[in-house]
């Protein structure tokens, strides 16, 4: 009788106990795909939270009168546009910045009050990540209004609104925020470069720091040196606060989940190992057997081991197809800023696929291996 | 055929080592029908183990066939053990999801042509009464149906020499009386059986019995029986 059919009849005639240890299996993967995909999800939420919080760096001009950018909120001089470029085009910039939007700011009077305005060009992002650019994006012709311009001038969207002898389609119309965001027009950039009669210049890169480092890892100073090598004329402001938050924040949900991973993953281990021992355990007596009929250790490993395999493969499928189930039932729910981004995740089947009858094999060779190295009256004494 | 000098066996305990053989000395011819006899505890079955290359003796020789048994390395014991020697156990120790021909035909070492086979497996069902029953499964056995498959699994490879440990301790008296009949039938062909029992119902087809007290061998009682022709081929039922 062949090996694989000796482990198929074993399996339908104890068929209770490998429902058991199948149910085991399915259990210990289901828990361990989902808490993996919720994990990466719950990652993945944090990064797109704190990125929502806004832009957390701003590089300006470096001869800029710092009295005036902080009575102003804007830097007195400009800078040639092409600096962004230049930035984006060099080797390994997105390993320290994020989301590079170029900006030009003024003051503008608007109905006969002043008012803030932000011209934004178009948002370049590490073409290797595929990252969606953040920020409003405006076509020529169209302008957000901060709520109290809105009220100024009552404007609606979709109405025409004057500025400086253009007329500009009003896009959206933003709510009050209590900051100067109220009295803010926001338009594109060559729009606003026009203007404020300041054709292919800016005076403000806005931008985000990747290097998820914390105020106390001294973040500004890397951040300095590369800009500084390649744009000489700019330098860089952080907004310590917010990316000292958003560092934190990440770092934590990172710190999570090495935590939680490595912690499903070490009790899911253990108890396929438990029910890897007490499957060979039960079956000593039958060990015993097969060797007195003097059948070989290599043979009654197999036995053994095939069986572990086979409730393996089957506990990786079925727990794969729970956890996936249980990830996208309850995610949504979680994750509700993300939650287009859970999917089923065919490399996790792999992974299932390939480390569980592995492991359940790996978790019975032990139990295996010492059971067949007794004396055959040994395991025929302990039945 | 079997040739055991100055074996002993020791087992680790809590109040030290239990000697369970010391030093036991036997030689048994073939075509012999041979009881080991004794107390409970008395290393009956320690010595029956030894003598199946079961368990190492922790002195000693045991010679099957003139080859030193644990002198060959295990896989050398594993592939004697499956040509030459058959076990028949007091719990008869069937595999539980094979049916009672697969269970006779597990018997056959590793490789054999279990089409060769067939045929000894049928007239193994037949002579022990079991072809009615030959689909069926050990749960669904009568313990004496149990013990004649066991026995059928031990004859199927037709073994130069049988050891049976308390074969009937769990059979009524016909039952036992008929296990006995037949391993005494498979000494009459040329076989050699060797069992361990507690009471005398093999006496009526023993050639010898061999009676062990704590470990040693004190007596050997007189032949009542006649050893077979030790140049008759191996025994086929």
């Amino acid at each position: 009788m062949s090996l694989a059919d000796l482990i198929l009849r074993e399996l339908r005639h104890h068929w209770a106990n490998a429902l058991l240890v199948t149910l085991g299996l399915v259990i210990a993967v289901a828990l361990l795909v989902a808490v993996k995909m919720t994990t990466a999800a719950a990652e993945r939420e944090t990064r797109r939270v704190m990125r929502d919080l806004g832009f957390n760096l701003r590089i300006i001009p470096r001869a800029t009168d710092m009295d005036h950018f902080w009575t102003h909120g804007f830097s007195d001089q400009t800078m040639p546009e092409e600096a962004v470029r230049r930035l984006a085009a060099s080797h390994g910039v997105f390993l320290s910045f994020n989301h590079l939007t170029p900006a030009l700011e003024g003051r503008l009077d608007v109905a006969g009050r002043p008012a803030l305005l932000t011209g934004l060009g178009e948002t370049i992002v590490d073409p290797n990540e595929g990252k969606q650019p953040m920020g409003y994006r405006l076509k020529p012709g169209q302008v957000i209004l901060g709520r109290a311009i809105a009220t100024r001038l009552e404007a609606r969207r979709g109405e025409t609104i004057r500025l400086s002898d253009r007329e500009f389609t009003v896009e959206r119309i933003l709510g009050e925020s209590g900051t100067d965001e109220d009295v803010r027009i926001y338009g594109a950039l060559a729009d606003v470069q026009a203007v404020l009669g300041l054709p292919g210049r800016i005076n403000e890169i806005k931008a985000i720091d990747c290097l998820c480092l914390t105020a106390d890892e001294d973040p500004l100073a890397q951040l300095r040196a590369v800009v500084e090598k390649i744009v000489p004329e700019a330098r860089v402001m952080q907004l310590t606060v917010l990316a000292d938050a958003r560092a934190r924040q990440r770092q934590m949900a990172e710190r999570y989940a090495q935590f939680a991973v490595p912690l499903v993953l070490v009790v899911g281990a253990g108890w396929l190992a438990l029910l890897a021992w007490l499957n060979v355990r039960e079956r000593r007596a039958e060990i015993g057997l097969w060797r007195a009929l003097g059948h070989g250790s290599a043979r009654i490993a197999g036995l053994l081991l095939g069986k572990a395999l086979v409730l393996g493969a089957v506990g990786a499928l079925a727990g794969y197809a729970l956890g996936m189930w249980i990830a996208l039932s309850a995610g949504p729910e979680i994750f509700k800023v993300t939650a287009k981004s859970l999917r089923p995740e065919p490399i996790l089947l792999f992974w299932a696929l390939a480390l569980t009858p592995a492991f359940a094999a790996l978790a019975s060779l032990l139990p295996t291996m010492a059971a067949v190295a007794q004396e055959p009256a040994e395991t025929l004494r302990a039945d | 055929m079997i040739v055991c000098e100055q074996v002993e066996r020791c087992f680790p305990a809590a109040t030290g080592a239990v000697r369970a053989l010391a030093g036991v000395s036997v030689s048994i011819a073939r075509g012999e029908f041979v009881a080991i006899k004794g107390p409970s505890g008395c290393g009956k079955t320690t010595l029956l183990l030894a003598l199946g290359g079961m368990q190492r003796p922790s002195a000693g020789r045991v010679s099957f066939e003139g080859r030193d048994l644990y002198a060959l390395s295990a896989p050398q014991r594993n592939r004697l053990r499956a040509e030459r020697i058959g076990f028949v156990f007091q719990l008869f120790h069937l595999v539980p999801y094979l049916t009672v021909r697969e269970n006779i035909l597990a018997g056959l070492p590793t490789g054999s042509d279990v089409g060769a086979a067939a045929a000894r497996v049928e007239t193994l069902l037949r002579q022990l009464g079991l072809r009615e029953r030959a689909a069926a499964r050990p749960g669904t056995l009568s313990a004496g149906e149990r013990q004649r498959t066991a026995l059928a699994r031990a004859l199927v490879k037709q073994p130069a020499l049988i050891l049976a440990d308390e074969p009937t301790g769990n059979l009524d008296p016909a039952n036992a009386a008929e296990v006995f009949r037949h391993l005494a039938a498979y000494q009459q062909a040329g076989g050699t059986v060797v069992v361990v029992t507690h009471g005398n119902d093999a006496a009526p087809y023993t050639t010898r019995t061999l009676n062990l007290v704590a470990g040693r061998l004190v007596e050997a009682d007189r032949p009542v029986n006649t050893p077979v022709n030790a140049d008759q081929p191996i025994p086929s039922l």
